[in-house]
């Protein structure tokens, strides 16, 4: 019984996770018409690796996700910017300890991400 | 009664506040006051340039005079201003005419060209034939117009909090460890300890006027009277900088007070908004200890993973990759064919190792992997960012490993073992679908940066953990001040990086092709990568730690021990040798190091000899599904 409880709670969270998914609406990105389709598709690419970066280690703070719906918070340019040049110098650690030890292959694909997603207005 | 203890508190509090603001006008007063004497000086120099014939002797000494005067006025500013913008120092001390960097957050894009002016440059070029009076006066007005930068608001807003201070002082502590005392940007090395004794002086003066205004943050009694006894030890020290006892100094003295500085950086919560800090680590209480500044990043796409099992894990399959041949494209070859981890991992035994094809000989000499990771650039001509990117051009350079990326992870996916493992690994970097490269050069990059973290006697007799002999401390001293090495081979790593330790530095000495000096080695070096003038034939330097075990030494191999090395420099480099070296950065003076002296510079080099525990090389490599790649043996061969 105990058994037979535990499964079927596991099959409704899973069927619940999976609606919550496919809720989700893709990104789209914005990249510039002169972008080669090779490096568009390798833009896509680091940008979709940056987004799951994001909404595991960046979206507890900034925006969440998890209600279904993008809401990432609109960095201006400047903004990402800063990041991004800070990132490489060395992030505050108090707020960003998790960002302070990524790569800076995995820093690069959140601020590609950022970068190239499309901000509806 | 209300009304008046209301008054009361009112005229307490207007009391206080205008007592703290006098006396915040005193440091800043110091500072202002400070700078424009420099100001002052600067002027009076070009003046005496200006009223002086430079082509004459006397001139010239009016001229060296004002030089000397210049540079004891900029000794009490050194300690704020490298601190605060090391790029306008630049213009009114620097120590190249053109200086080629990368630092750490510039290390995305292509190397920048910094042009050096002020009071150094000025005082070499005085002793040159070609001077003349234009010339300098070029050099010192750069000097005198970088100087507003140091009176712009951005800049002096920084002495109204103490965040600024201890962060200042640590590098003026780090400095009088790696650079003061070496005659770095000072050209008459006769001034070196002079100077620094003025420095001394300016900066006591520094920190008395700092307790004044900032009484609840002040520095230590402890710490005050240790700075006063470095004060008389450097007093009562001869003046000459190559009788001067700087094992001593560094030892009982500087370290000491960097230790202490570092308490009171996590004591007062300093913050830091300078680029000059980020790479030291606020933790680490000695300057010899190898957590000092931050290293390369060893864990590439793990970066995230925390899992100490799990990163003991990846560090096995690190080992075991690192050993298997599979990684070059004829299963012969491994990362231990040439980086024996056993050896310091180097080859003792190859010039140049051999190239892919068995026949010809590659053109630089196999690097040991010990302390790279505490390179901001990797390879001798700086052409890797990362140990990763370092790690995956070697396996597809045809030259060594030839490999095809897809073929070679087929290869390695092809045993179970690695499997099983980075199926387990890819867990941890959920960014990635599959396994990559990028796994397999991580885990490598991994296992072998394990064995930089030991300690030398050196770094053991500094931290006071064990004594040294007399032979090594006389060694040290040579290596500081007369043998020339540590203007360019820094404390504490002994190699090209120095305080605050943010960029990697290349140097062009005249390496030769032969022992016999008849040909300059045709090596271009850094210029390949940054083609400039200064950077060719330029290599980045190396850390003299171990080197004793890491022979044949230079970039293409060609001296086999240490005293042919010595002699190379001995004899002022290449140019000395009398090679052609246009932009060799090493004077071509001899030293005249004398046979006793060479040996202690040994017997020095020799305590920086790591006591490394090394690890017995694999005793299966993982079975592979394709049988004949089972024959493969462990660390591959020639």
């Amino acid at each position: 019984m105990r058994y037979a409880f535990a499964i079927s709670s596991l099959f409704l969270l899973v069927v619940i996770s999976d609606s919550k998914c496919s809720k989700q609406k893709q990104t789209e990105y914005d990249i510039p018409d002169h972008v080669t389709p090779e490096n568009r598709a390798l833009f896509i690419e680091r940008a979709e690796k940056g987004k799951i970066l994001y909404k595991l280690y960046c979206a507890d703070c900034h925006g969440i996700f998890a209600r279904g719906k993008d809401s990432i918070p609109n960095f201006t340019k400047t903004q990402i910017d800063n990041y991004h040049a800070t990132a490489l110098i060395g992030l505050d650690p108090k707020n960003h300890a998790v960002a302070q030890k990524m790569s800076s292959e995995q820093i690069d694909y959140v601020v590609t991400f950022l970068r190239l997603r499309k901000v509806k207005k | 009664m209300k009304i008046f203890s209301v008054i009361s508190a009112i005229l307490i509090t207007a009391f206080f506040f205008s007592f703290s603001l006098h006396h915040k006008k005193e440091y800043n007063r110091l500072y202002e006051s400070s700078v424009n004497d420099l100001d002052k000086q600067l002027s009076r120099l070009l003046e005496v340039i200006k009223n002086n014939d430079v082509s004459v002797q006397t001139g010239r000494e009016h001229i060296r005079r004002q030089i000397k005067t210049c540079r004891l006025s900029l000794k009490g500013l050194d300690f704020w201003f490298r601190y605060f913008e090391p790029v306008a120092y630049r213009k009114i001390n620097g120590p190249l005419p053109v200086e080629w960097e990368n630092e750490v957050f510039e290390k995305f894009e292509p190397p920048y060209r910094r042009e050096g002016a002020g009071l150094t440059l000025a005082e070499q070029y005085l002793d040159e034939e070609t001077v003349s009076g234009d010339s300098l006066s070029g050099l010192i007005t750069s000097s005198v117009n970088a100087l507003a930068t140091f009176r712009a608001d951005s800049i002096t807003q920084n002495l109204d909090s103490h965040h600024h201070f201890f962060l200042a002082n640590r590098l003026y502590l780090l400095n009088l460890a790696a650079l003061y005392t070496t005659g770095f940007e000072c050209p008459d090395t006769s001034s070196v300890i002079h100077e620094l004794r003025s420095m001394l002086k300016k900066v006591k003066e520094i920190y008395s006027t700092f307790d004044e205004t900032f009484p609840s943050i002040s520095l230590s009694k402890e710490y005050l009277s240790l700075y006063d006894k470095a004060i008389v030890f450097v007093t009562g020290q001869p003046s000459q900088f190559s009788l001067f006892d700087h094992y001593t100094f560094i030892k009982d003295y500087v370290n000491p007070l960097f230790s202490m500085n570092q308490q009171f950086i996590t004591r007062h919560s300093v913050v830091t908004k300078n680029y000059n800090d980020y790479s030291l680590n606020n933790n680490c209480s000695s300057i010899f200890d190898k957590s000092l500044y931050a290293p390369q990043n060893t864990k590439g796409i793990f970066s995230l993973v925390e899992d100490e099992a799990l990163l003991k894990e990846i560090k096995q399959t690190g080992k075991l990759l690192f050993y298997d041949p599979l990684l070059s494209a004829n299963n012969l070859r491994s990362c231990a064919s040439c980086h024996k981890p056993t050896e310091y991992f180097t080859d003792t035994t190859q010039t140049t190792s051999l190239q892919f094809d068995r026949k010809q000989r590659l053109e630089r000499n196999t690097p040991t992997l010990i302390n790279v990771i505490y390179n901001h650039l990797i390879m001798l001509d700086g052409k890797h960012i990362s140990l990763q990117d370092q790690a995956k051009d070697v396996m597809h350079n045809e030259q060594e490993m030839n490999n095809d990326q897809d073929e070679l992870l087929k290869k390695i996916l092809s045993c179970k073992e690695y499997k099983v493992a980075f199926k387990k690994f890819l867990k941890y970097t959920p960014e990635e679908k599959e396994v990559t490269l990028s796994h397999i050069v991580s885990a490598i990059t991994y296992y072998y940066a394990d064995f930089s973290h030991y300690a030398a006697p050196f770094d053991n007799a500094m931290n006071n953990r064990q004594t040294i002999s007399a032979d090594v401390q006389k060694g040290f001293n040579l290596f500081m001040s007369k043998a020339q090495c540590a203007t360019c081979h820094f404390v504490p790593m002994f190699n090209g990086v120095k305080p605050p330790y943010i960029g990697s530095e290349f140097e062009v000495i005249g390496v030769p092709e032969d022992t016999g000096y008849h040909k300059l080695s045709p090596d271009k070096g850094r210029y390949k990568v940054n083609p400039a003038h200064e950077t060719m034939n330029a290599f980045r330097t190396g850390t003299i730690r171990n080197t004793a075990f890491t022979k044949p030494y230079m970039h293409n191999g060609i001296l086999q021990t240490l005293e042919q090395v010595i002699d190379l420099y001995d004899a002022g480099g290449g140019a000395g040798k009398k090679l052609a070296v246009i932009n060799q950065t090493l004077s071509s003076d001899s030293l005249r190091l004398s046979d006793p002296e060479k040996k202690e510079l040994i017997a020095f080099i020799h305590s920086l000899n790591e006591n490394i525990i090394f690890e017995a090389p694999p005793s299966v490599l993982p079975r592979s599904a394709n049988k004949e790649l089972n024959n493969r043996k462990t660390g591959g061969e020639y």
